[in-house]
């Protein structure tokens, strides 16, 4: 903040502005190797103490390093279904969500239609409303239409698809605007209908904006507990799992298994840095 | 998940009076008749399920490396029947609202034996609401163990729906190196030096008797007056700044950590908790603790025989001292002490397991009626998360 | 498929269709339910019945306003706290990242990928009465000898702030990154100064990301109760903690859904107070 903050004075670059130049770029950078260093404080924490080894129940003081955590990481009853519950849930959310909301997107993009100011606040609203209303709002409907829905899987995966659509929406728009209608209609010049159009040159070209939406949706599934929170009924998700041993005492599982979502999110992340780096660095050629 | 239950919901909705039935009401009461066609009633059949489901709060059986329960082994062996055994019970409160949407709709939650504690509700709602099947107490002739003060609670006065796992005592316990012994509900509650380091109870009845009992009124008759009076004693501690939180099952941590200096806890969670840190103490205070019951329930569409059968075997006061050494928690079952006694003399002259009568001289428990005062409650919930 | 052809007018609805109708029957509908909900008196023990009972919204605001101006109040500040903090950095990865933007951002994102619920209480640890920061704070003396940071509203507020700073570092970047460079070259050889520059080109280009950030990071933080809960005392309670013990311990779902009600019509009428005294007339993109 400082460096914008401070104003130097530009029409004589003495000695003293020069320095004051270098220290107020560099404070910038040092105070964003700061800010990085406070969003990876409590990770470390979670990691070093995922090599804990706790004597009691509780895993808050450091009390030796040991592998054991990581050897046993399913020694924990119910921690491994709970993980494969809310794997399960993710992998059919994204996957549906990111359907749903691609086709919306299309529309919205490609279309004028009457309702289109309406659909765009239906698609807006979702995000707007704070998690605890719509996991509140839905166990209602669920328990108003009781034997219609079980609540367990089906209510959280619906639950699920519901919040993630608003979100793989607005990532495909996003790339959608942006895009070259020339290609297309190049395309329909040469014969091509509208389907094989779609099919050839729109989807390769929104590829990308869809993997990203269903990364995205991924990632807000895995990861949500309050919405889960009031559709499980007896089934019990990862965070859930989480919030149920916070209340007693954490093991140091819930590090090893946090960790290890960590790594492979922040691998998948870097593979992708990597392999636009690459394809940049080809097209340069 | 039965049509009775189904019946029994629509009754009582009617009574309530025709215009009070609810568009969703009336859904929720039709639609039991879809599952589960021919369920038909409650005749028990005698046989025994594969596996049984049993819900149960986190560290309270016997326990062994590697996560075996010796006792659920030998009731494999004997019955030939699995115990799929859960610790999946926090608090009442949050494990009745996980398995309240299931009931009230008529499917079954998936458990056969449940365990809920009588100074909460739940236990009392479950039974009026008929989300609890009947024990079948053919099968459970061990019933006769059970300890004479446990045979008639008013919520369930001939045991048809419950019979007890284990009781516990509602005191105080403190860190011995962070503090001197705190024994009295009027220190915990306004000594200086533990401004900000002191634990309440969240459940209702815990905090309620224990501050009752410190006031000079009586905690098995509330009365308007001395609940309000109660209240205010507490309400003065959390402005003050010398109540850090309420708890549940989760003071424990903070306890262990020395975040609390003091707080309001059960009693066999302390032995437990002095693996983690040996300076941690309990004591019932001065002026009166509290006495409460964990109960085993059979949910409705749960299975009733096997869950009995299970019931019967715990209750062999032999399966009983085996549980006890590790529960560190009061036994239910007569003729434990004496099988203890042979099996770890230590144990059993613990006086948090088999008290003493001087103790059970000091405790109190709580008005039921007060349990169920919606008023009461609310205003409850209102001051724990002021 | 000619038939998208004959019925050019009917594609934008069929693609709209499934998302749409899934977005109304498990978001809307509910809401519906809900609304219904909490005009019902009676109690758990007796069933609740519909008696148009306008007076829990009156009983809502009556009993609870502390929380409701409580939740605001942490919300706001956290929202501040959040884009102060975050936007020297969007702006040091937009303007300085070169080629090293992604990677950066991925710091950026980093917290995501551990568990919402672990990371709070991976802060639990960090802020404990016998951790490290407590013990530095006291030896510094900002912190008195029987200070503590757990279980106060500072607490609360940091914890906030930490878990929503994504939300509005990102659209920061967004925005920050499409600002074209010459007009911020332009611009400072206009002004006096590299701060007047930045106050009259920079700062108004990047409001939309401004505004999306602080909306992001403002409405999930109003209706949070996961960082009240775990590093807060009774007395920093907010309203989702209320609206959380009606629901799961109280059993009081009239109440619970008109607090609901409440709580999101105050987030409408901010958020669109908001957009308007920002002048974004887009927000709903």
């Amino acid at each position: 903040m400082s460096t914008v903050a401070i104003p130097a004075p530009r029409a004589r670059p003495s000695a003293l502005a020069r320095a004051w130049a270098f220290v107020r770029r560099h404070t910038l950078t040092v105070y964003s190797l700061l800010f990085f260093a406070y969003l990876l404080l409590p990770i470390g924490v979670v990691v070093a103490f995922s090599f804990n080894n706790p004597k009691g129940r509780f895993n808050y003081t450091w009390q030796g390093f040991t592998w054991k955590n990581w050897a046993q990481w399913d020694a924990i009853p119910d921690l491994k279904s709970a993980l494969t519950l809310s794997l399960e849930i993710a992998l059919i959310a994204s996957l549906v969500a990111t359907a749903l909301g691609t086709l919306i997107a299309l529309a919205l993009v490609r279309y004028g239609f009457r309702g289109r100011a309406s659909t765009n606040l239906l698609v807006f609203l979702p995000l707007s409303t704070p998690e605890i209303v719509l996991g509140a709002s839905l166990l209602t409907l669920f328990l108003n239409l009781n034997n219609v829905f079980a609540i367990g899987f089906w209510t959280i995966l619906i639950a699920h698809i519901m919040f993630c659509i608003s979100f793989a929406v607005v990532t495909v728009k996003a790339r959608l605007i942006g895009f070259d209608r020339h290609l297309e209609e190049a395309a329909m010049d040469l014969g091509a209908n509208e389907w094989l159009t779609f099919q050839k040159v729109t989807l390769p070209l929104i590829a990308p904006a869809i993997l990203a939406a269903l990364l995205l949706c991924f990632a807000i599934s895995i990861d949500d507990f309050v919405v889960t929170y009031f559709n499980a009924g007896n089934r019990v998700t990862f965070p859930i799992f989480v919030w149920g041993s916070a209340r007693v005492a954490t093991p140091p599982q819930i590090n090893v298994i946090g960790t290890a979502i960590f790594v492979v999110a922040v691998t998948l992340m870097l593979a992708n840095v990597v392999l636009q780096r690459v394809r940049e660095s080809k097209g340069a050629v | 998940m039965t049509d009775q239950l189904t019946r029994r919901q629509l009754l009582e909705r009617a009574a309530l009076g025709g215009a009070a039935i609810t568009v969703p009401g009336l859904l929720a009461a039709c639609g039991g008749t879809s599952t589960k066609a021919g369920g038909g009633g409650t005749t028990v059949a005698h046989k025994l399920a594969k596996t049984l489901h049993f819900s149960n709060w986190t560290l309270y059986i016997d326990n062994k490396p590697g996560n075996r329960h010796p006792s659920l082994d030998q009731f494999q062996k004997k019955y030939g029947v699995h115990v799929a055994y859960n610790e999946d019970i926090n608090d009442n409160a949050s494990f009745f609202s996980k398995i309240q949407p299931a009931l009230s709709s008529g499917q079954s939650t998936g458990r056969d034996i449940i365990v809920m504690t009588d100074n909460s509700r739940y236990p009392s709602l479950l039974v009026k609401k008929g989300w609890v099947e009947k024990l079948d107490k053919s099968a459970i002739p061990n019933i006769k163990n059970l300890v004479p003060q446990q045979r008639h609670p008013n919520w369930d006065p001939n045991r048809d729906y419950s019979l007890p796992w284990q009781s516990g005592f509602t005191g105080i316990g403190w860190n011995q190196k962070l503090t001197e012994p705190i024994t009295t509900m009027g220190d915990l509650l306004g000594s200086k030096k533990l401004k900000g380091k002191v634990g309440l109870l969240s459940e209702f009845a815990d905090t309620l008797a224990l501050v009752m009992a410190y006031n000079g009124d009586d905690p098995s008759k509330v009365t308007d007056k001395t609940f309000n009076k109660a209240i205010d004693t507490i309400q003065k501690a959390v402005h003050s700044g010398q109540i850090r939180a309420f708890y549940g099952n989760d003071y424990s941590g903070p306890f262990a950590k020395g975040d609390l200096l003091a707080t309001m806890s059960w009693s066999g969670d302390i032995v437990q908790l002095q693996a983690d840190n040996p300076n941690l103490k309990w004591q019932l205070p001065d002026t009166g603790g509290d006495i409460w019951t964990d109960n085993m329930l059979i949910p409705k569409g749960g299975d009733v025989y096997t869950a009995s059968v299970y019931m019967n075997f715990v209750y062999d006061p032999k399966i009983a001292a085996e549980i006890e050494d590790y529960v560190n928690y009061v036994c239910p079952v007569v003729g434990a002490k004496q099988a203890l006694l042979k099996l770890d003399p230590g144990i059993a002259k613990n006086p948090l397991i088999f008290p003493t009568k001087q103790m059970l001289d000091n405790v109190h428990v709580i008005d039921p009626t007060a349990l169920n005062n919606q008023k009461y409650q609310t205003t409850w919930q209102n001051l724990i998360s002021a | 498929m000619g038939f998208f052809h004959r019925h050019r007018g009917l594609t934008p609805y069929l693609l709209l269709a499934p998302g749409m109708l899934f977005l109304a029957v498990f978001f809307l509908v509910p809401l519906g339910f809900l609304a219904y909900q909490s005009l019902e008196t009676g109690s758990i023990d007796f069933g609740y019945h519909f008696t148009w009972a306008w007076g829990n919204y009156w009983d809502a605001i009556r009993h609870y306003r502390g929380h409701f101006v409580r939740s605001f109040e942490y919300a706001g500040i956290a929202t501040v706290l959040a884009l102060v903090f975050s936007y020297p950095v969007a702006y040091w990865i937009a303007f300085r990242g070169g080629r090293w933007k992604n990677l950066l951002l991925l710091f950026i994102v980093a917290p995501f990928f551990v568990t919402y619920l672990i990371r709070t209480l991976a802060w639990q640890t960090i802020l404990s009465d016998n951790g490290l920061v407590v013990r530095i704070l006291r030896d510094i003396h900002v912190l008195g000898s029987g200070g503590r940071l757990l279980a106060t509203a500072t607490a609360v507020v940091a914890g906030i702030t930490y878990n929503f700073l994504p939300f509005m570092a990102l659209p920061l970047y967004v925005s920050l990154e499409q600002i074209d460079h010459s007009l911020i070259e332009a611009a400072e050889d206009l002004y006096a100064s590299k701060w007047k520059a930045f106050l009259r080109v920079t700062l108004p280009l990047s409001m939309p990301g401004v505004v999306a950030g602080t909306l992001l990071t403002f409405i999930p933080a109003a209706g949070d109760f996961i960082n009240a809960q775990l590093l807060g005392s009774p007395t920093n309670h907010m309203i989702g903690n209320v609206i959380e013990s009606k629901y799961k311990e109280l059993l009081d779902y009239p109440a619970a859904a008109s607090m609901s009600f409440v709580l999101m019509a105050i987030i409408l009428v901010l958020v669109l107070a908001y957009a308007r005294a920002v002048g974004t007339e887009k927000l709903t993109g």
